[in-house]
């Protein structure tokens, strides 16, 4: 009986996913999303979405405010909405050094669910669309010389006064700066070897362009060439060991896909 | 029990409820991973203490969220390692078929169970090298446990989880754990069973859902859906052999998960799990009673099997079903007065459902589990002598829960039957009703 049982799960288990075999939808569903949600992010977020959960309180960096549509990162342009796969992003990856985990581990099912319903305490994503993406050209690729063209931009733009003259998130202006919220904030130690939104060159690029809304942090698109955002790339990755850089040179990824 | 006995009991436990219900206010305080990453039990656990997806990864990542706030020096100022676990609950136990001085008889009795506490203590020494300690005990009787006690290496290879070791007593990396099991009065009986011969004794005590003293090795990728876990370690309750391993034992698992992205079916798993224990069976003896770890003549205990899960629905909230068969096997030399190796086999299917309801608060709760001997040890021995059947019903409604604790309401019903091991060879029964509360902080 019993090898006729082993037989026989596999068999109805395979009838089962048989039946799942429907196309795959690319949006999630806001009612499963409520669910994962409440699974996953309540405690910080809050149930209006309002950053204001039961953790909230006890974070030096506070839970995102979904109301406004504001996100810090974003492959779209200073003001716009985020994408949806900006927002997978920040699940897939995390923001390192701050509360918010990688949620890799969850299926895309319930990603796509829970952004849908993300979405939902925002207005702006049922009357505005986000803009197209920022496009990135080519990394020209990591070298002492581009490193030193960088120091010289993070002169000029004056960097140092919000991330100190090493880098290490101690400028003259570090202890005066707020969120849209009026909460404190600290800027980022840039010596960490991890950049919050992401450690590939083209997340630290990507920075520069669109800035993180919400923060003193702004963008530099109308001002910053590219040739002088990549030479900051090359600067900021010099201040650790742990950036892993592009020698080669090769060819970046250029726009990030995804619904809108 | 009389008609007018089953009713009463039926009141006593409808009032417990509603008293449960009605007066029991939050606890509050702080279980440890919830407080020290701000999650709620629900990141982490199915239905608790089931782990799911994101918890299971967690564990497997040596209970590192790896955005550099998991040491003891980066981790929220807060942060203390240490959480409590409790159940106080109403228990009442009937076994039927009894030997008393009086003749066979059942026994029933119930009461306010003595419970006992874990003290779960865990956490990252430094990156990637985890812990957990867990005493357990300190019911009336007194005693106190090492339930677990354990450090973890993640990453032995830079940035590869495929090589992690866990040295000291741990479970084994069981198909459904056992010390992780939704149900609170019965156990798995597949990870337990051995064959017996009537009136006689096995020498082999192991227990695949008991925590082992060894070292396992763990691999997985980045989300946890390919795993493979082996532990080498002495098998527990032995009296010990003179060799290098008193009681050389290797359990090994692999497992690999399926997700769909749409359809019934959200996620599957398979996987294939072996043991082998060995035990000693002779030994030097003082005044005709073995000397502790002079046995020799090692003989073996084995179990092999496969498993399969799947989900239906969002895992979210999903029904959630485990199947798991096994065969078994102890040598003849193990079993006192048998006259062939015994061998059986054993299954159980699970099903936890999680009804989609606003934060999540249900979890509905049945297991069936099987064994029926293929060898009896003894082969005059009746061919379904100690099979067995139990069955579990149960519910558990969370009644708060937040990033620093939570408390349910917990209540099953299970029964076991026993065929022909009581007073001539009649089956013996044991049923349990328990209502509690569970309550961790």
């Amino acid at each position: 009986m019993f090898y006729r049982v082993a037989l026989w799960v596999p068999v109805l288990t395979g009838l089962l996913l048989a039946a799942g075999s429907a196309e795959a939808a690319n949006t999630g569903n806001a009612g499963n999303g409520k669910l994962v949600y409440q699974r996953y992010c309540l405690s910080c977020h809050g149930a209006q979405g309002n950053g204001q959960g039961e953790a909230a309180e006890y974070m030096s960096i506070k839970p995102r405010d979904y109301r406004q549509g504001t996100y810090k990162w974003r492959s779209t342009p200073s003001g716009s909405l985020p994408l949806d796969s900006d927002l997978e992003h920040t699940l897939l990856n995390g923001l390192y050094g701050t509360y918010m985990p990688t949620w890799r581990a969850l299926d895309e099912r319930s990603r796509l669910d829970v952004i849908a319903y993300i979405k939902t305490f925002s207005p702006r994503f049922t009357t505005e669309k986000p803009q197209d993406p920022i496009i990135i050209p080519p990394d020209p690729g990591y070298s002492d010389a581009s490193v030193a063209r960088g120091d010289a931009v993070y002169q000029k733009y004056n960097c140092a006064q919000c991330h100190g003259a090493g880098g290490q998130g101690d400028g003259p202006s570090a202890h005066e700066l707020k969120d849209d919220w009026g909460n404190a904030l600290v800027p980022y130690d840039l010596t960490k070897g991890h950049v919050k939104c992401g450690d590939k060159s083209t997340d630290i690029y990507r920075v520069f362009m669109s800035g993180l809304a919400g923060t003193p942090m702004p963008t530099f698109a109308d001002s910053l060439s590219s040739t002088d955002a990549w030479d900051l790339v090359h600067f900021i990755q010099s201040l650790s060991p742990g950036y892993a850089k592009n020698m080669a040179g090769t060819v970046a990824s250029t726009t990030a896909g995804g619904a809108r | 029990m009389t008609r007018n006995g089953s009713l009463r009991v039926v009141l006593q436990l409808a009032v417990f409820a509603i008293v449960m219900f009605v007066f029991i206010s939050p606890a509050s305080a702080i279980p440890a991973f919830a407080r020290k990453y701000s999650l709620r039990c629900t990141a982490c656990h199915e239905s608790w203490p089931v782990l799911n997806d994101f918890g299971r990864n967690f564990r497997d990542n040596g209970y590192q969220l790896r955005l550099g706030r998991d040491d003891a020096v980066t981790a929220d100022p807060g942060y203390w390692p240490v959480a409590v676990h409790i159940t106080p609950r109403y228990l009442y136990t009937k076994a039927t078929n009894q030997a008393t001085d009086q003749g066979v008889k059942d026994i029933g009795s119930g009461g306010v169970a003595d419970a006992s506490i874990d003290l779960l203590m865990a956490g990252v020494l430094t990156q990637d090298i985890s812990f957990l300690v867990v005493p357990t005990g300190f019911a009336a009787d007194g005693n106190v446990h090492l339930e677990s006690y354990w450090a973890y290496f993640s990453r032995i290879f830079k940035n590869s989880d495929w090589l992690n070791i866990r040295v000291g007593q741990h479970e084994v990396d069981l198909p459904a754990s056992g010390h992780r099991g939704i149900s609170l009065t019965d156990s798995y009986l597949l990870y337990s069973y051995h064959p017996g011969v009537p009136g006689g004794n096995n020498l082999s005590a192991y227990d695949m859902g008991e925590n082992q003293q060894g070292v396992e090795f763990l691999g997985h990728d980045q989300t946890s859906l390919t795993r493979y876990s082996v532990s080498v370690f002495s098998a527990k309750d032995s009296l010990g052999s003179q060799n290098g391993l008193s009681s050389p034992s290797v359990y090994g698992h692999f497992q690999k998960y399926f997700r769909f992205k749409d359809g019934p079916v959200s996620e599957a798993e398979f996987g294939a799990w072996g043991v082998v224990a060995n035990y000693p069976t002779e030994f030097l003896t003082s005044g005709g009673a073995p000397i502790p770890g002079s046995g020799s003549k090692l003989q073996s205990s084995t179990r092999y099997g496969v498993e399969a899960n799947v989900w239906l629905g969002p895992t979210v909230a999903p029904l959630h079903l485990d199947f798991v068969y096994g065969h078994g096997s102890d040598k003849k030399e193990l079993l006192m007065g048998a006259d062939r190796a015994g061998t059986w086999n054993g299954a159980f299917v699970e099903a936890i459902w999680v009804p989609p309801t606003d934060l999540l608060h249900w979890g509905i709760f049945g297991r069936y589990d099987i064994i029926r001997n293929q060898n009896q040890s003894l082969s005059t021995a009746p061919s379904n002598y100690n099979n067995q059947d139990q069955w579990t019903l149960g519910a558990r409604y969370t009644i708060a829960y937040s990033i620093r604790d939570e408390v349910a309401f917990h209540g099953e019903i299970s029964s076991d039957k026993v065929k022909g091991i009581g007073i001539g060879g009649l089956d013996q029964r044991v049923d349990n009703i328990m209502l509690g509360v569970d309550f961790t902080y």
